[in-house]
Parts: C-alpha cells; structure tokens; sequence
C-alpha cells in the first residue's frame, strides 16, 4: 500500500486508526496567558501580544459542534468546482474554525456534534494519497 | 488628554456628488471621480482652489490613482492622501477629513471615493489555512445566515424581506446600481450563490464614485456657504476588531462597540435615530446591525422589518438610499455615498425616497479585517 500524504502537514497529523479511518489532530497554539487559538503561529497573541516562548503548539482534537454551515453554489476559483459545503465549528477545544464538509457527509445542522477527519483528496506524482481534513457527522 | 471630534470645532459636509453606481465599464475612474467632485464642488457652490486638502479613497486602483485624477481640476498645490481600508475606506477618508477640518488645521476639505472593480489582491501572511480560499465573503455572510436563523427561527422568505426593501428603496434614487423593484420571490428565485442567499440578497459588483467636502464655521462664512444647507458631523468613530468570545460574531460585536461609542459621542440614543445607512453587503447584515446598533433586542430585527418600521416613513429608515444591495458597493466609494445620501435627507432634498422629519443619520460600514466606522450627522 502507497503512503498517504497529507495537503496542509503545518496545519495538522495524523493520529491513531479508529474504525472509521485515521484520526486527525489539529497543530493549534496555546498562549501562558491561557488564549488557546488556530492555527499555531509564532508572531504573537492576538490576546495579548506575547511572543516567542510563550506561545506553545497545543493539539486539538477534531471534534465539535457545527455553529453553521452553507452550501455554495457559484464559486470562480476553479480548482474548486461548486457545489461543496463549508461549516464552521466550535471544536471542543476553544477555537472555532472554518473548513469543507466531507462530500460523502450526510447534510448538517448547527447544533450537531461533527468530527474532522482525513479524506483523500487527490494523488500526489509520486503515486501517494493525499489526505485534507473534512468534517462529518460524529459516529 | 484625548478629545473626540465633536469637542473639537464644528465640522459641517457642505457638498456632495457621485458618479452614478454601475457595472463595470470602459469609463475610466477619472471620469468617475472627477464627475462626483465637480457635482459636489457645485452643491456647495465653491470652486475648487478652495478645497485644501485631499483623502482619496479607494481599494482597487492600485499606488498613487489620486493625482492623475485631481490635476485636472487645476493643480492647486493642495496635499492629497490616498486611504485604503476595505469596504471602509470611504468612511476612513472621510472621518481623516473630518480630523483635519475639526483640528483647525484646514477650513475646507475633500473626501472623495472611486474604484473600478479590479481584482481583489491580498499579501499572503505566512500563516495557512485550511479553506479561507473558498471562503468568500457571500459565503462569510451564507454561514452567519444559517446562524441567524436557526438561533431567532427566522426562515429565508424573512431574511429575504431585507433586500425587497432596499431595491424598493434603491429603484428611487437615481445614483443606484439597481434602479428595480424586486418581489419576494424575485429576491428568493434568482441565482443561487451560497447557503440560501440568492443574487439579488447579494450586493452587486460595480464601479462609479463619490465625493462630499467638509467646512469649518470659519470656512462657510469666508466662502459665502448656505449655512442653511449645511449639516454637521456630532460623531466620528473607528475601530478594529479584538478577540471575542468564542463563536461570537465578530462584525456584529465589533458593530456594537463601534455604534455605542459614536452614540455616546454624540449624547443620543437608538432611538433619537431616523436615518440609517448600513453595511449591508448580504441581507443577513442589515438584521445583525440594526440589533448591534441598539435599534431593537436582538432577534427581534425581522419583526421591525415586517411591521414597516425601517421602511422610509418608518420609525428609521435603513438604507433608504438602496444600501449596498441595491445603490450597490464600488468599495472605495461606500462610505462616502452613505453621508451624501444622509446630507440629502437631513436637508429635506431626498425627493421621492425622502424620510419625513429627518434630523439625526447614523452612517456605518465595516470592512474585511477587520474594521469599523460609524459617522452620525445631525440638523
Ligand atoms: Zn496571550
């Protein structure tokens, strides 16, 4: 079996397999001052503005609350044919962040409990699967 | 110690002008501009050595547009500056030129917005991401849509009733985009865009321009200015967006802050308002700002807009110029437009779209960053 290969390696890794497929884990940052935020950057707390060792990688786990979602329909970039759905969640771990539902998901509600995970999305010249992060219903 | 605009001397919009708002043409912006300045430099019924500085507002046109537009006026010498802040430009130029009359340091000055719609570039930051790039603003406003919705069991036929307003509004004012009235299900059976916002909920891409020119008291009397014409800005209010809570709304917060603080500038309540102009770029907006603003507990916007209340002859009208939807939003213009159009309805010379007995507009705009300015003018 070729490897995968993940699209946004700075952003996120793979974790342990469940029986739904790898696992994901966000590279979030956390701030001595407590502010937790997405994704992990070292020019400064938005919060407070401290830099440097202060602000620390800190994983986030892939799972939260659907806030909202929408459908789009008309979009000019064309690397990305509409329709595709994006949500916006509240993950469990402080930050709320913006990304594609899984094609495959059944359609959402906010409210809902949803669980990001690792998706193929492509194949890389070297013949590897690459993996982008998509949201679905929680199992 | 600090002070805000109204502690320092009264400063009065003397003039105002647009290019009319409009698809993208062959008209280059010098045509655009210099159109909405003449017809303002006429409004006030000044010549133009007289105006001694210059804010240029615009978003798309690249470095330095504004000098190979204003020689043509007759290169007095005057200094200009160029102000870029997203959709708030307009509203930047004119609270900057607002300062410099206030301060004493001019008596007379130009704010002026124009833009053709060029494409949008933005520096990359060097932080990634995981979707922002298919994440456009209509769908920002498609997400914050569903929010609303679900959280105040508002359906689409009641955010839609937004945009039946404001193209009713905006089929009176012959500086509009979109010159049409809409039905509901004009509105809701157009093109679908993003969630369950359709083309005509949606502001439209265009150009065009608009200029006001702002006077000391000094500078009236030295110019032989109607006084009689001339309305003056009690608050000047900028602000940038700070981290809220989480899953808090951040234009709707960030609106909120911006609006009380201009309020309290000026010593009034939501309620001493009649005229509104707002940012509202997508209908959702207009629901979340007329809330932020105070006008209504929040929830509570589509059941003021259903009852007529911010229609023109309302309680407050909102965006009776059309608004972003149907005036429509060449961006560097905007901000500019919305305090011409309040000029127009404080002075009782708003003709068709005229709101009876208005004395206090409210002009607001927030733009991607993000950043928000609120102006009031009162009679
Ligand atoms: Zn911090």
């Amino acid at each position: 079996m070729q490897p995968n290969k993940l699209l946004k390696p700075d952003l996120y890794f793979e974790g342990s397999n469940d029986r739904e497929g790898a696992t994901v884990r966000l590279k979030g940052g956390r701030c001595r001052c407590g502010y937790v935020f997405f994704p992990m950057q070292s020019y400064g707390c938005e919060r407070c503005g401290s830099h440097g060792n202060a602000l620390t990688l800190c994983e986030l786990s892939a799972n939260g609350t659907l806030l909202a979602e929408a459908t789009v329909h008309l979009h000019a970039d064309k690397n990305r044919p509409a329709p595709f759905t994006i949500v916006k969640v509240a993950l469990d771990d402080g930050p709320v962040i913006r990304t594609l539902l899984a094609d495959d998901s059944a359609p959402v509600a906010p409210g809902q409990r949803v669980t990001g995970r690792l998706a193929p999305v492509g194949q890389s010249e070297s013949g590897e699967t690459v993996l982008d992060l998509r949201f679905s219903i929680a199992s | 110690m600090t002070r805000s605009l109204n502690e320092l001397r009264p400063v009065y919009v003397v003039g105002i002008g647009w290019h009319r708002y409009q698809n993208p043409s062959e008209t280059p912006y010098v045509e655009l501009g210099l159109t909405a300045i003449r017809s303002a430099l006429a409004d006030a019924r000044i010549e133009w050595p007289a105006v001694e500085s210059s804010y240029v507002a615009t978003a798309l046109l690249g470095m330095a547009s504004g000098r190979p537009m204003l020689r043509h006026l007759g290169a007095t010498g005057a200094p200009l500056m160029h102000v870029e802040n997203a959709s708030a430009s307009g509203s930047t130029a004119f609270r900057h030129a607002c300062i410099e009359v206030a301060s004493g340091i001019s008596d007379v000055a130009l704010a002026v917005g124009v833009d053709k719609r060029n494409p949008v570039r933005r520096s990359d930051t060097g932080i990634g991401h995981l979707a922002e790039d298919a994440i456009v603003p209509f769908t920002h406003f498609a997400l914050l849509t569903n929010e609303y919705a679900v959280r105040h069991n508002a359906t689409a036929e009641d955010i839609a009733l937004v945009a039946v307003k404001n193209h009713r509004n905006g089929a009176k004012n012959p500086n509009a985009q979109r010159q049409q009235e809409r039905t509901l299900d004009e509105v809701l059976g157009g093109k679908r865009v993003s969630g369950s916002l359709t083309a005509l909920q949606c502001t439209p891409i265009g150009e065009g321009a608009a200029a006001v020119i702002v006077a000391s008291e000094d500078g009236i009397r030295r110019l032989g200015i109607d006084a009689g014409r001339a309305i003056r800005t009690t608050a000047s209010v900028g602000r940038s967006e700070r981290v809220y809570p989480p899953g808090t709304g951040f234009d709707a917060a960030l609106t909120k802050e911006t609006a009380d603080l201009a309020l309290a500038q000026a010593k009034l309540a939501p309620k001493d308002l009649d005229i509104i102009e707002l940012h509202d770029a997508f209908t959702v907006e207009e629901l979340h700002y007329i809330e932020s603003i105070g006008l209504c507990p929040e929830g509570h916007g589509v059941r003021m807009l259903k009852d007529g209340a911010l229609d023109i002859g309302g309680q407050c009208a909102i965006n009776p110029s059309g608004g972003l939807i149907a005036m429509g939003h060449p961006i560097g213009p905007t901000g500019i437009g919305q305090i011409g159009e309040i000029v127009m309805q404080l002075r009782g010379e708003a003709g068709p779209r005229q709101h009876g007995g208005a004395r206090t507009g409210l002009a607001h705009m927030v733009g991607v960053g993000a950043v928000c300015y609120v102006h009031i003018l009162q009679k």
